[in-house]
């Protein structure tokens, strides 16, 4: 054989190795796979490799906004959690935040064990089987508390007593009424001032929607922008505060279900099918006259905060003082705690509530939590990967042992001598565990913490399809493309095709919230500005 | 076994697993569209036969679909102005030097910026030079027209211009690449003709050159209309569509669709739809656009 006849032979067993080595589909990971994933003999014994994404806020080594020394936290207590289950490995990973990667690694049963996301945007996909419910882990005693043999601790009981802000944390509870997530710290919002302008202006911080007005169109004279923003926090923030704020009087007659665990908590919260059925009802739409007020008063405060929304980098213009005030949350404390060349001194206020003069349909109630979970970790399918995948989720999670040692690592995480080293490494977020003292710096936040929680979350009550198209059509309008009535024109229409869809994917009782509708027409009655469809019918 | 059959059998060998691959992860997946653009369909779900309802809805109900149809061809329509004029000039400039070693330098000159990704670009436009303390808002505070500041890809009034301006002067390297290629391609006794008939400068370009590289032009215009009828990346990094829908184009909504909203056989209708234009812009561009071949044999 010739040396060209082998070199041509040899080059196309080596294309036809790689072809179908490429092609070849990657077996499912098993015990054994792990023990020899670890290498070595010192892994011999490794039964569970645990992949976790905890993402960036305590990823180790990081230094958030390039300040301080590198985080050692999470990775000391990974550290603890390795000695005390020597047969389990703990991988943390960064994995990328964006939804498509998320959707096709769970829909391959390859995504990380535990995730950190946002819990709304896993309620969508709960029902195809992708994540863990946590309840009966919850309702269950924490078991690193309980050997600690004092049955008075908090997590003795129920790992859920270990939360701090009961409220939100159960308020994480997806449609279908399960948990899906832990919360493992607050974050809420502020509106962080700088107090050498406002002295300078004499300018205190406002108790009043007005007086904040005032305050803005003070500023503005001054020829700064008064107050920085960024379009999450209109779509987001204001959303809810406002509704909130306009419907709070309403509620004794449209608060139609009481969650019989959920509702000592959240008081007053409506869920998805309420809000849907009131939407049937003829709420939320051009003819209610507080929903219209909800938009008006955002296109008001437009006037006094930053020209673009999208593209301003808003903690510029405030750490430069071109901006006078800026609505953030409270990682931003770190953020300006930590600038040595800041020149001036801050300050944190929360925003005040409307009175009769901004709406007649304001409730005058102090201004709710908008905030919450901060850092929230899901348990993925990959966590009961040593079962069949073909059985259900609920069948999955009695017969997986790799659940159990994936569950045990968050409820180790929980334990406050962990959790601090995790949670007050970085004072951007207040601690969730009974136990674990937060930082001066986020003092105001846990005050702000300590308010009633929102009457209802509409990004994320709805789909992404409505989320996506509100935010769009609301800068739209905030940016003067579009006037009024075509904002609301988009928005009847996307909340129309959203509760249509929210009927179609999920059961919705409407006997149930039709005799509650019927039993609460004596305190519609009662109230003002109701949509002409609601009060036609006196209310009922 | 003669040697021709062995010969023919390990070529076939050889191209074998280009095809699988080929097979597997292009053609598969379009039939794989295709078919599922007639079903319900999530990632993870279950799937349930809808028929045509799909494309029912997009080309009826769908609140987007005209505006980003529009946006689509507008954007389309400058792309090919731009790519079958500033190229074509910077060629014509380079390919007119006198001396080769110029022309070398120029051409290395207009290559080199390929190497940097178009993701990298977009980003160095939106954070750069759109962007509120970008490089046109700063320059205009800075001359005391403060006026004048925008959000240049928030605001709707200029959104859809800037996200078609970007990457000027448009001078891509492919095609001033396939243009040089193109020019260098005629033949000397063609420009020395020319010459003898007094025919230089512009109207040599228009009547000699133009003509002559029709067949480059023609590529360029396929190429870059399947792009732009494809292409959403560009989009997702300047302004996700926004605001509102004003730079949404069909394929963005499309993407939105099939990995947001995870509707993916609503996505699949969309992307079969777009195939099907790009099909027909291309058997248009190719029955009535002439190439210099056919104008050649014609004379």
């Amino acid at each position: 054989m010739t040396a060209g006849r082998i070199i041509r032979h040899g080059s196309l067993a080596v294309i036809v190795a790689v072809g179908v080595w490429l092609l070849w589909p990657a077996p499912a990971e098993r015990p054994d796979d792990s023990r020899a994933a670890a290498g070595g003999a010192a892994a011999a014994n490794v039964r569970f490799v645990i992949k976790f994404s905890p993402g960036q806020a305590y990823y180790p080594d990081s230094r958030p906004y390039g300040l301080g020394k590198p985080l050692k936290g999470l990775a000391t207590v990974v550290r603890n959690f390795e000695a005390r289950f020597p047969d389990t490995r703990v991988e943390v990973l960064s994995t990328p935040s964006v939804r498509e990667y998320l959707v096709t690694q769970l829909a391959g049963g390859q995504a990380p064990d535990i995730i950190n996301v946002n819990v709304e945007d896993v309620w969508t996909d709960v029902h195809k089987g992708w994540y863990v419910p946590l309840d009966g882990f919850l309702e269950a005693p924490n078991p690193f508390v309980r050997e600690q043999g004092d049955p008075n601790l908090p997590g003795a009981r129920q790992w859920w007593d270990m939360f701090r802000y009961q409220a939100i944390s159960r308020g994480k509870a997806a449609p279908d009424g399960k948990v899906y997530n832990i919360t493992f710290d607050m974050v809420e919002t502020g509106i962080y001032y700088n107090k050498n302008i406002f002295h300078e202006l004499g300018l205190t911080p406002p108790e009043t929607w007005e007086q904040l007005l005032e305050i803005c169109r003070t500023i503005q004279a001054t020829g700064r922008i008064p107050l920085v923003m960024h379009l999450g926090a209109y779509h987001d923030w204001l959303m809810d505060l406002a509704f909130d704020q306009l419907y709070y009087d309403l509620l004794p007659g449209i608060d139609l279900l009481q969650d019989p665990v959920r509702e000592g908590y959240l008081q007053g919260y409506l869920d998805w099918d309420e809000l849907a059925f009131l939407h049937a009802k003829g709420f939320f739409n051009r003819h209610d006259p507080r929903y219209v007020e909800i938009w008006k008063r955002m296109r008001e405060l437009k006037h006094f905060t930053n020209r673009d929304l999208v593209s301003t980098d808003t903690i510029r213009e405030f750490v430069t003082q071109k901006g006078a005030m800026i609505w953030f949350h409270s990682a931003l404390s770190y953020r300006l705690s930590g600038d040595r060349e800041l020149g001036f001194e801050w300050g944190v206020f929360y925003l005040p509530r409307f009175t009769k003069k901004t709406s007649p349909y304001a409730s005058g109630e102090p201004m709710c939590v908008i905030g919450g979970a901060a850092t929230q970790f899901e348990v993925t399918n990959r966590a009961v990967s040593d079962t069949d995948p073909s059985l259900p989720i609920a069948e999955r999670m009695k017969r997986s042992e790799r659940l159990k040692r994936v569950v045990a690592l968050l409820q180790f995480m929980c334990l406050p001598e962990q959790n601090q080293r995790i949670v007050c490494e970085y004072p951007a977020f207040v601690p969730n565990i009974v136990g674990v003292k937060g930082l001066k710096i986020l003092e105001p936040f846990e005050r702000i913490l300590e308010r009633r929680y929102t009457t209802t979350k509409w990004v994320f009550t709805f789909d992404l399809r409505f989320s996506e198209i509100q935010q769009r059509m609301l800068i739209l309008y905030l940016t003067d493309g579009i006037d009024l009535d075509g904002f609301l024109d988009w928005q009847e229409r996307n909340l129309a095709a959203a509760c249509a869809n929210l009927r179609r994917r999920k059961a919705m009782d409407t006997a149930k919230l039709e005799a509650a509708w019927r039993a609460k027409a004596p305190a519609r009655a009662k109230a003002e500005g109701l949509p002409p469809a609601v009060a036609a019918e006196g209310g009922s | 076994m003669n040697y021709k059959a062995r010969s023919t059998l390990t070529c076939y060998a050889a191209i074998l697993p280009t095809m699988a691959l080929l097979l597997t992860f292009v053609y598969l997946p379009v039939v794989w569209a295709f078919t599922r653009s007639f079903y319900a369909f999530e990632v993870g779900g279950e799937s349930r036969f809808v028929g045509l309802a799909n494309y029912s809805e997009y080309l009826s109900e769908d609140p987007t679909t005209w505006t980003s149809v529009v946006n689509m061809l507008l954007l389309t329509l400058f792309a090919v102005t731009a790519r079958l004029t500033f190229p074509l000039v910077v060629a014509k400039l380079i390919h007119s030097l006198p001396r080769e070693r110029w022309r070398y330098v120029y051409r290395l000159v207009f290559l080199v910026p390929i190497v940097v990704p178009g993701v990298a670009g977009q980003l160095i436009w939106r954070g750069l030079i759109y962007s509120d303390s970008g490089l046109v808002n700063e320059f205009l505070r800075w001359i005391g027209q403060d006026q004048w500041v925008h959000g240049w890809l928030s605001e709707p009034g200029t959104a859809l211009i800037c996200v078609a301006l970007v990457g000027f002067p448009f001078v891509g390297a492919f095609e001033v690449l396939i243009y040089y290629a193109g020019l260098s391609a005629i033949p000397q006794s063609v420009h020395e003709a020319a010459a003898i008939a007094g025919c230089t400068g512009l109207r040599k370009f228009f009547q000699i050159d133009v003509p002559l590289i029709l067949s480059q032009l023609k590529l360029i215009v396929i190429l870059t209309i399947i792009g732009s009828v494809q292409g959403f990346q560009g989009l997702i990094i300047l302004t996700r569509g926004g605001p509102g829908f004003r730079t949404t184009v069909p394929g963005l909504w499309m993407y939105y669709n099939a990995f947001s909203f995870q509707r993916m056989g609503y996505a699949c209708a969309i992307g079969v739809l777009l195939f099907l234009v790009i099909l027909t812009l291309t058997v248009l561009n190719l029955k009535y656009f002439k190439s210099s071949e056919s104008i050649q044999g014609a004379e």
